[in-house]
C-alpha cells in the first residue's frame, strides 16, 4: 500500500465521512432534535451551539469514578459505544449507491453494531453499582429484547425482497424498482418505533426515566466520559436515521454527490423530526406496557410486512407481478 | 492554551446543568423554583437544564434554612458534584435563615456550610428573580475568569 493510500483511508475514517463529520452531523441532529420538540412545546428552544456547548463543557469537566465501581469496565463501556456507533456508519450508504466499505453481509454486521452501545448502557450502568444505575441498566437490556425483533424483522424483510444482505445492493435494488419499496411502509413505520426504543427516548426512555430512576444506566457517570455517551447516543441517532433512509427511501442517489448528499440530509432529517415529533406526543410507558406494545403489535406486523416481502418475490419471480 | 480556556469558559457559560436541592425550606422556594423550569419562563433559552443527579450538575440550587437534618446530606450532594460547580441560594431562607433565623433546629443559611456563588433574595424568589439571579451569576464568572469555589470537608 502507498502512503497517500493509506493518509487517504485515515481521511476517510477519521474526518469525511468518518468520526468528525458524524459528530458533527450528530450535534446538528440533537439541535433539531431539541429546538423541534421546544417550538412543538411553544418556546423558544436552545440556541444552535447548545450540543456543542454541552459537549465542550462535559468534556472539560472533572469525571469522578465512584470507589465501588469496577473502574476499568466504567471508563471502557463508553468508548466502546461511541466506536460502535461510529463503525455502523462505514457501511451505510449515504450519499452514492456504494457505502464506504461494503461486504455481502452487512446490514446483519450494521443491526449488530447498532446493539452495542444498548450493552454498554447496560454494562456501564451495572459496573456503576449504583441502585439507580442497575435498575436502568436492568431496564435498558429487557427493553432490548423487546424492540430488537420487530427492528430486525422490519430492516431484513426488505433484503429478502431485494435478495441481497448488503445495505449498498438494498439502494441499489429499490432505486431502480421505487414502486416497490412502496410496499415496505409498514416496515419503516416498526423501523421507527423501534429506533424510539433502541435510542431510549420516550415513550420507550424507562431505562433512564429521571423522574423514578434518576438517570439510568448514566447516574453515576460525569464529565468526559458522560460526553462519549452522550455522543455516542446522537451518533447512533444520525445513524439508526441513516439506516432506515438507506432501506426505505433510497432514491434521488443517481444524480451525483452533491444532490445525493443534500438529499441524504432532508431524509435523515424527516426521520430525525418523526422521531422528535413521536416525543412531544407521546408519555413514557411503562415497561410492561413496552415489551407487551412491541411483542404483540409491533412484531405481528414485521411478520405481516415479511409475508408481503415473501409473496412479493414469489410474484416477481414467476413474472406475475412486473415492477 | 488561552483560547482553549476561552472555548471551556464560554462552553461553561452556555450550559449550566442545575440541581435542585431542597434544603428544608417552606416548598414556597421549590414551586418557584419548579415554575421556573416550565416551558412559560423556558430556560433552555441558556441552556439550563434540570438534571436528576449530582454527577450531571453544574449549579447546585438550593432553598430552605438547611435543618441539622438536613445539612449532612448537603454536604454530601455538593461532594458529589464534579468540578467546577456553582451554588446558588434561592430565598431569604437560604441566604440568611430568613423567618427561621434563630431557631434551635437550623443553621442560618446555605452558606454556614458550603460555599455560595449567588444569592436570590425573596419569599419566595420569583421565578423571573431565579433566571435573573442565574444569569447573573454567569455573567460574574465570565469576569472572574472561572474561580471555582474550594470544595469543603464534611465535619462532624
Ligand atoms: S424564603 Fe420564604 S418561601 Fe422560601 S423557603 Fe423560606 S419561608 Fe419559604
Amino acid at each position: 500500500m502507498h502512503w497517500s493510500s493509506i493518509l487517504w483511508a485515515l481521511f476517510q475514517i477519521l474526518i469525511f465521512p468518518g468520526l468528525l463529520f458524524l459528530v458533527a452531523l450528530a450535534l446538528a441532529a440533537e439541535f433539531v432534535d431539541r429546538k423541534l420538540y421546544a417550538r412543538l412545546q411553544n418556546r423558544l428552544g436552545p440556541p444552535w451551539f447548545q450540543p456543542l456547548a454541552d459537549l465542550i463543557k462535559l468534556l472539560a469537566k472533572q469525571e469522578v469514578v465512584p470507589d465501588l465501581a469496577d473502574k476499568f469496565m466504567f471508563v471502557v463501556t463508553p468508548m466502546f459505544a461511541l466506536t460502535a456507533a461510529v463503525t455502523a456508519s462505514f457501511y451505510i450508504p449515504i450519499w452514492s449507491h456504494q457505502a464506504l466499505c461494503s461486504f455481502p453481509g452487512d446490514v446483519i454486521v450494521v443491526l449488530y453494531l447498532l446493539t452495542i452501545p444498548t450493552i454498554t448502557f447496560f454494562l456501564g450502568g451495572w459496573y456503576s453499582r449504583s441502585v439507580y444505575s442497575m435498575i436502568g441498566a436492568a431496564r435498558s437490556i429487557m427493553q432490548l429484547f423487546a424492540y430488537e425483533i420487530p427492528l430486525f424483522l422490519a430492516i431484513l424483510a426488505p433484503a429478502l425482497l431485494a435478495g441481497t444482505w448488503s445495505l449498498s445492493g438494498m439502494s441499489l435494488f429499490y432505486a431502480h424498482r421505487p414502486l416497490l419499496s412502496l410496499l415496505n411502509l409498514l416496515g419503516l413505520a416498526i423501523a421507527l418505533v423501534a429506533l424510539l426504543g433502541k435510542l431510549e427516548r420516550v415513550p420507550f426512555d424507562a431505562p433512564e426515566a429521571e423522574t423514578e430512576i434518576v438517570a439510568g444506566s448514566f447516574t453515576e457517570y460525569s464529565g468526559r466520559l458522560l460526553a462519549l455517551f452522550r455522543l455516542a447516543i446522537d451518533v447512533e441517532m444520525v445513524v439508526g436515521a441513516s439506516l432506515l433512509a438507506a432501506v426505505f427511501l433510497p432514491f434521488g442517489m443517481d444524480f451525483g454527490p452533491v444532490a445525493g448528499f443534500g438529499l441524504y440530509l432532508a431524509k435523515i432529517l424527516a426521520v430525525i423530526s418523526m422521531l422528535s415529533l413521536m416525543r412531544t406526543l407521546f408519555a413514557r410507558l411503562r415497561l410492561d406496557q413496552m415489551i407487551n406494545f412491541c411483542w404483540q403489535i409491533a412484531a405481528p406486523l414485521a411478520f405481516v410486512q415479511l409475508m408481503a416481502d415473501l409473496v412479493a418475490k414469489g410474484t416477481i419471480a414467476r413474472g406475475v407481478m412486473i415492477p | 492554551m488561552a483560547l482553549l480556556q476561552k472555548i471551556v469558559t464560554w462552553a461553561r457559560l452556555k450550559s449550566p446543568w442545575i440541581l435542585h436541592f431542597n434544603s428544608g425550606a417552606c416548598n414556597a422556594c421549590d414551586i418557584e423554583i419548579v415554575a421556573s423550569l416550565t416551558p412559560q419562563y423556558d430556560v433552555e433559552r441558556f441552556g439550563v437544564q434540570l438534571k436528576g443527579t449530582p454527577r450531571h450538575a453544574d449549579v447546585l440550587v438550593c432553598s430552605g434554612p438547611v435543618t441539622r437534618q438536613i445539612k449532612d446530606r448537603l454536604i454530601r450532594i455538593y461532594e458529589q458534584m464534579p468540578q467546577p460547580k456553582f451554588v446558588v441560594a434561592v430565598g431569604t431562607c437560604a441566604c440568611s435563615g430568613g423567618v427561621f433565623k434563630g431557631c434551635y433546629n437550623v443553621t442560618a443559611g446555605i452558606d454556614t456550610v458550603i460555599p455560595v456563588s449567588a444569592y436570590i433574595p425573596g419569599c419566595p424568589a420569583s421565578p423571573t428573580a431565579i433566571i435573573d439571579g442565574v444569569v447573573k451569576l454567569l455573567a460574574s464568572l465570565e469576569a472572574t475568569e472561572e474561580k471555582a469555589p474550594e470544595p469543603v470537608a464534611a465535619e462532624e
